[in-house]
């Protein structure tokens, strides 16, 4: 006998939701605009993730690539390396895929109030950063300069190429690349994206740095953030693991003793630092 | 120094019967502290025919789950078919308690694929009674009473929990079990409704709770006592060297202790550890489909942060891909990483993982490794 129990909600109940706009970004990557039902609104902070489901083909965390200031509907940019994500890029507007969360803390948006921001990210890492340089666009005056760091493998793999032309039009953003290999038609820069990190002229006390980006990057790029002299406590990261449950039971996205989806996904430097197993 | 230490202290002496020497020894004749907590109880005298009569009344009231032997050496909890099945005397179960509040396989909601219409799978609220557990058993569902309960509750697990009905026994220490060690005495009455501690001529019943007074009112059998009853005293073999709350502290110091390489290089990886462990609840979330190819369930099945993609993840990173890092992983979860929350120590000595290793992996010898190794820097520290 089966109901609908609404008493005491489950931990794993998924709210059905629709796709109303499919983009694909590269030849692995789509970005998927969602619609919660009865036009409810996500209410995420920026860096939070959701659990995204087909049934029959299960669950996955995804981050959610769009600010909280874009509603009611949000987005998220997935790249086909599995099960449920192969399915996922089948799916055309008008499919509906299963929607718990927001899950995780997201950055601490009060803290970086009246600071610089420098976004630094590596590969499909812009998708979460990006909820975060949407939401410090949009709201403009709250925040100093805004630089954008971005560094890709391959020009093929560069994702949001319409907002990056938008971002590189715009005065009061500052936007560098990189690819590490490039390909015929590529002008810009050569290497690695800790290439692009000495040359920036900024102050230091006042430039909060936010990195997202495989787990290889984060040392890298902490030495030089680190040699350039950002305190630690100027920055923050965004971590991957394997959200599995959301709601701190699974065990899975356990870092030493933080559970990454109640702790994290973003962490402050100082905090991540403690944790041996974090980078 | 964080202050949990000081909370540890007191964490397993809530309202047990405190016996100090534990440490050294196990079992007491009657100490006084041992009377003035169990004085306050009222007791009858069972012999085991009064016994078998009980469980026999207790199925008169609900489903009774007791240990049962299953082979020569081996013991199971399962539904009593006859109370002359029940084990009395049992070392341990292979299996913890666990499985009847956080099933092995549990669905958590049915689908049709098709129309992406889904249910709840509904909860039935059927009263259990648990006959027979051992303290370092009940010790262990309070800690997963504590896990599954914090932040946001599992309701399923919860709803278990709240319609079962667990009596205690005293058990004779093999070898393995360790929970003396750990603060967890043999008669720790806790969580029980009854308690029966084993003594020559048959089983003195305390009455722990209203709820176990209220169930052996209705009972004919045995007769309630007041003189006391000296009770055999049992010797602890498997020894942690140092007290148990002194092991948060030790771990604090023995992260890239050589003692991790050293057991993961006899370690399999099978994860019967993290099976066995009434500790354990990490799970896996999977949907199975049915042959039609439309109807499903997501369920969610144990897993175990011993097994090689435990940390895995989508792009094929796995972020504890060796087996010193997974197992350190595991005994910190039981020592250190929990503890700093709950204050407790989320390993109750009960010896599965020791018992059933097949490398022969003693969870007792690496603690007094990593303890050697934490005094040896002490010393060290010291010069």
């Amino acid at each position: 006998m089966l109901t609908n129990t609404t008493e005491m909600k489950d931990l794993y109940y998924p709210l059905m939701s629709d796709i109303i706009k499919v983009e694909q970004l590269t030849a692995t990557e789509k970005r998927f605009e969602i619609a919660l039902p009865d036009n409810q609104v996500l209410n995420h902070k920026p860096g939070q993730f959701v659990e995204v489901s087909l049934f029959g083909f299960g669950e996955a965390p995804i981050s959610i690539s769009s600010s909280p200031t874009k509603t009611p509907a949000f987005d998220l940019t997935v790249r086909r390396t599995g099960k449920l994500t192969d399915k996922m890029h089948e799916l055309a507007v008008g499919s509906k895929l299963g929607i718990r969360g927001p899950f995780g803390n997201g950055f601490d948006v009060d803290f970086m109030k009246g600071k610089d921001m420098l976004f630094i990210a590596g590969g499909i890492g812009l998708a979460p950063l990006k909820s975060l340089i949407d939401y410090t666009i949009d709201k403009r005056k709250d925040f100093g300069r805004i630089i954008i760091v971005y560094g890709t493998k391959h020009p093929s793999e560069i994702l949001f190429s319409n907002e990056i032309e938008k971002w590189k039009n715009l005065k009061d953003v500052e936007f560098h690349m990189t690819v590490d290999r490039p390909d015929d038609n590529w002008k810009g820069n050569i290497g690695v994206i800790t290439t692009l990190i000495p040359p920036l002229e900024i102050n230091v006390e006042n430039t909060i740095a936010s990195i997202v980006g495989p787990p290889i990057m984060y040392k890298f790029v902490l030495m030089s953030l680190n040699s350039k002299r950002i305190p630690d406590e100027n920055i923050y990261m965004s971590l991957e693991r394997r959200m599995k449950c959301g709601v701190g039971k699974c065990g899975h996205c356990q870092i030493n003793h933080s559970y990454v989806c109640q702790d994290g996904p973003v962490y402050h430097y100082p905090k991540a630092k403690e944790l041996e197993e974090a980078v | 120094m964080p202050c949990y230490y000081d909370l540890m202290l007191y964490s397993h002496c809530g309202t047990k019967i405190v016996k100090q020497a534990s440490n050294t020894m196990w079992g007491f004749l009657m100490s006084k502290e041992f009377n003035s907590k169990l004085t306050d109880l009222k007791r009858y005298f069972f012999n085991e025919s009064d016994v078998r009569k009980f469980i026999d009344f207790l199925m008169t009231k609900a489903e009774v789950i007791a240990p049962q032997t299953k082979g020569e050496q081996s013991f199971a909890y399962n539904v009593v078919k006859n109370s002359s099945d029940v084990a009395l005397e049992y070392p341990r179960t292979m299996q913890p308690l666990k499985k009847y509040f956080l099933p092995p396989v549990e669905t958590l909601l049915t689908f049709k694929m098709s129309s992406n219409e889904f249910s709840e799978e509904v909860i039935e609220a059927k009263k259990q009674i648990f006959f027979g557990i051992h303290s370092y058993e009940m010790k262990g569902i309070h800690l997963l009473d504590y896990c599954l309960g914090k932040g946001k509750p599992e309701s399923n697990y919860l709803k278990r929990r709240a319609n079962a009905l667990i009596i205690g026994i005293s058990y004779k220490p093999d070898k393995y079990h360790f929970a003396t060690s750990l603060g967890i005495d043999i008669e720790e009455t806790e969580g029980f409704a009854l308690f029966f501690e084993k003594v020559t001529e048959g089983y003195l019943v305390f009455v722990v709770t209203d709820e176990g007074a209220e169930l052996i009112k209705d009972f004919s059998g045995g007769k309630p006592i007041d003189e006391q009853v000296n009770i055999e005293e049992l010797p602890q073999q498997a020894k942690i060297k140092y007290h148990y709350n002194r092991l948060p502290q030790v771990f604090e110091h023995v992260y890239n202790s050589r003692v991790w390489d050293h057991f993961a290089d006899k370690c399999v990886g099978c994860g019967t550890c993290n099976l066995l462990c009434p500790t354990c609840y990490c799970f896996d979330v999977r949907d199975e489909v049915g042959l039609n190819a439309d109807d499903g369930k997501r369920q969610r099945f144990w897993d175990g942060c011993m097994l090689n993609s435990f940390a895995e993840v989508a792009g094929g990173e796995n972020f504890r891909n060796k087996l010193a890092a997974r197992m350190r992983h595991r005994l910190y979860r039981k020592f250190s990483y929990i503890t700093k929350s709950s204050g407790e120590l989320h390993c109750v000595g009960c010896g599965r993982c020791t018992r059933y290793c097949p490398a022969d992996i003693s969870i007792v010898e690496i603690i007094n490794s990593l303890i050697e190794d934490y005094s040896a820097q002490q010393k060290k520290q010291a010069v």
